[in-house]
């Protein structure tokens, strides 16, 4: 990962919402990079900030929101920026592919217009060149007859569809990252797998970099390289996907994965984890997992505890995390 | 703490002459349909087959999972065993009762041996009451003496790991997976046989889910009760049930005990939507082949002829669009509705090849 520039380097990233007699920390001292070409999966539970660090990438925040630290995105200082300039790159260097396509898209112009306009509002092209250039994304992204279905309205179109047509919008432009809120979330297990292979296709086609955003630990597994995990606004554990899932040093991180069903093997009992997470307009002073862990002592209780690098891109947020054994790998046996 | 799982003292009696052995509920030809209708005289122009033609049993205290993709009538199948929809045709019969016969008044008799737990736990709680009061109605419904039923909702909260004084609290005091609780233990009040899951964690978190299928499994062993679990994550649902429908389109395709369904899938839209699941396990992911299937599901309201899954079935031959495929069995608990089943240890993957044709596979 070193040696390259970073596309996207961000750093002590925090996102405060300021309500009436309130604020809620959504974010808190983010920091983290995306290297050109790199899919990146940001995993955690609702609430966890990992939409919210997305939204701040993109500048695209509610008012009463306070961003602060440093976002870096090809060279450029993105918290700095005019509004100006930030539309500038906004769809065009940065693409985002939405949870829910039905809301994401407008009702009253046809799919093909609405990637046109995408399309004209970055590059000096005619409309039927833009037109083109439309329908050839839309057989990109497996949309069938794409000529017809590009002059037809998103309510014409299926979930599935729908969501091919949103992925086509995005990298209309080429971005060099595409940020992919919960692309799948709303879509059947089927369709599902169709759009994962569309996302891995346009990936490949295009080196545009992914920052899969997902509560799906088995959609982590099958299409990311690194991975970052969140809990209550803050990073517990990052590193490659193998740190993450076979050599993790995070009790949540690890309780995580304990807890979800397997789909292949008998368990008696599933591992849950005890207690709800933490309220984030009154976070507790110690480790927001420490009341949920197996393995928290009087520290955690007192004391937040730091991102700690274990080598290489692995890091934890764990007071224990050096005592926590790791998986001896066996090769080729799984 | 009295025994809640001790107390019975409302049940509809329909389960007296029930003979060992023999299934607690005998779903036959079970039929739903909803009517589309248009224009200024609200003429009906057509309907949606939600549920076609489904034929089941439920066995005392088992498990029977139901998992499809959206759109393919599980949720009406549950709705319709409660008579929550009314079906259009086919009978349901709880012990040697014709449930879809029952009067209104013997219905509400059958519910307290017959309950439902609701997806939403946002919207399957009136926001308006207090906690005791929702969990407390079905008893006061059936005339269990007020005190007795105070009681017995502190014992049922306390059960489903809820404290007896949060009873007096509101719904939108609770978290969803505390709400789902909430939901169970209102379930359970009536001292149910048969409860209906309708996606009962797809709404949590996966830390959450985890307590919630824990508790099912607990509170299912202490009340001794069967569950009918609709879920679409095929991981949940092999984790909770002892066998298994897979539902497309209106009707069940492939139905068997859950390792036979997930270790020799004879159907071959049980193995496309096995293989599409994502397992959170980057090796087992690396070597996987993912069947991707065409196009997405069609709409109930206008299914395709013969068997409903031709359109998307890469084995599909000519018969499959003429004719409907009967759900028959092929080994002892393992039925499928396919003409061209795949056989124990046969992947779609090579049957397609053999067939000369080219199936979508992902795999890195």
């Amino acid at each position: 990962m070193s040696g390259a520039a970073p596309l996207l380097r961000a750093e002590d990233l925090s996102v405060t919402f300021h309500a009436k007699d309130s604020q809620v920390r959504a974010v808190t001292d983010v920091s983290f990079e995306i290297s050109p070409g790199e899919v990146l999966a940001v995993v955690g539970e609702s609430g966890s900030g990992k939409s919210v660090t997305a939204l701040a990438l993109m500048r695209l925040h509610p008012r009463n929101t306070e961003i602060t630290g440093d976002v870096e995105f090809d060279g450029m200082d993105v918290l700095a920026m005019s509004e100006s300039e930030m539309r500038a790159i906004r769809g065009r260097d940065i693409a985002m592919i939405f949870q829910d396509p039905m809301t994401a898209m407008n009702p009253v112009f046809t799919v093909g217009d609405q990637i046109v306009e995408a399309i004209r509002l970055h590059n000096a092209v005619s409309s039927k060149e833009a037109w083109t250039r439309a329908v050839d994304l839309l057989q990109l992204v497996g949309v069938p007859e794409p000529q017809q279905r590009a002059a037809q309205y998103p309510h014409e179109y299926s979930g599935g569809m729908r969501q091919r047509a949103m992925i086509a919008m995005a990298i209309s432009n080429d971005p060099k990252l595409l940020i992919a809120d919960e692309p799948t979330t709303a879509l059947d297990v089927t369709v599902q797998a169709q759009v994962m292979e569309v996302l891995h296709d346009v990936k490949e086609a295009t080196g545009s970099a992914i920052m899969l955003i997902t509560h799906d630990l088995g959609l982590v597994a099958g299409s990311a390289d690194r991975v970052q995990v969140m809990y209550a606004s803050r990073l517990m554990e990052t590193g490659s996907i193998d740190d993450i899932f076979y050599r993790s040093q995070n009790p949540y991180t690890k309780a995580l994965l304990e807890s979800i069903p397997d789909l292949e093997e008998d368990q008696e009992t599933l591992a849950a984890i005890p207690g709800n997470p933490p309220s984030l307009t009154r976070p507790p002073r110690g480790c927001a997992f420490g009341p949920r862990c197996s393995m928290a002592i009087e520290r955690c209780v007192e004391k937040q505890p730091e991102l700690l690098t274990l080598g290489g891109t692995h890091a934890s947020r764990c007071h224990r995390a050096s005592e926590i054994e790791v998986e001896v790998e066996l090769e080729g046996a799984s | 703490m009295t025994d809640v799982a001790d107390v019975s003292p409302y049940e509809s009696h329909a389960l007296d002459d029930l003979s060992a052995g023999e299934p607690l509920l005998k779903v036959r030809n079970l039929v739903k349909e909803f009517p589309i209708r248009a224009g200024v005289f609200r003429r009906q122009v057509g309907s949606v087959k939600a549920v076609s033609d489904v034929s089941f049993d439920l066995f005392p205290q088992e498990t029977l999972g139901i998992v499809g993709e959206s759109g393919c009538g599980k949720s009406t199948l549950g709705r319709s065993l409660l008579r929550l929809v009314e079906p259009t045709a086919g009978t349901v019969e709880f012990g040697v009762e014709d449930v879809t016969a029952a009067s209104k008044k013997r219905m509400r008799e059958l519910r307290s041996d017959l309950q439902m737990v609701f997806q939403d736990p946002y919207a399957s709680l009136n926001p308006r009451l207090p906690i005791r009061d929702i969990v407390g109605e079905p008893m006061v419904i059936h005339g269990v003496p007020r005190k007795e039923a105070k009681q017995r909702v502190g014992d049922l909260l306390a059960r489903v790991g809820l404290l007896p004084e949060h009873g007096n609290r509101y719904p939108h005091e609770f978290s969803g997976g505390q709400r789902q609780r909430i939901g169970i233990a209102r379930s359970l009040a009536l001292r149910p046989k048969v409860i209906v899951l309708d996606e009962p964690v797809s709404a949590l978190d996966v830390s959450i889910q985890a307590q919630v299928l824990n508790l099912l499994d607990e509170i299912q062993d202490e009340f001794e009760l069967s569950f009918m679990f609709i879920a679409h994550d095929l991981s949940v649902v092999r984790h909770t049930s002892d066998r298994i429908a897979v539902m497309y389109l209106g009707r069940i395709a492939e139905l068997a005990d859950r390792h036979t369904l997930y270790d020799e899938p004879a159907h071959p839209y049980t193995q496309s939507l096995l293989s599409a699941v994502p397992v959170a396990d980057p090796r087992r992911e690396r070597s996987r082949q993912r069947i991707i299937l065409q196009g997405d599901v069609p709409s109930p309201a206008k299914p395709p002829s013969g068997c409903r899954f031709h359109p998307r079935c890469p084995i599909a031959q000519e018969k499959c669009v003429t004719e409907v495929p009967e759900l028959r069995e092929i080994a002892v608990g393992h039925q499928v509705a396919c003409h061209f089943d795949l056989k124990p240890g046969e992947t779609l993957i090579r049957r397609t090849e053999e067939l000369g044709r080219t199936v979508d596979i992902a795999g890195r």
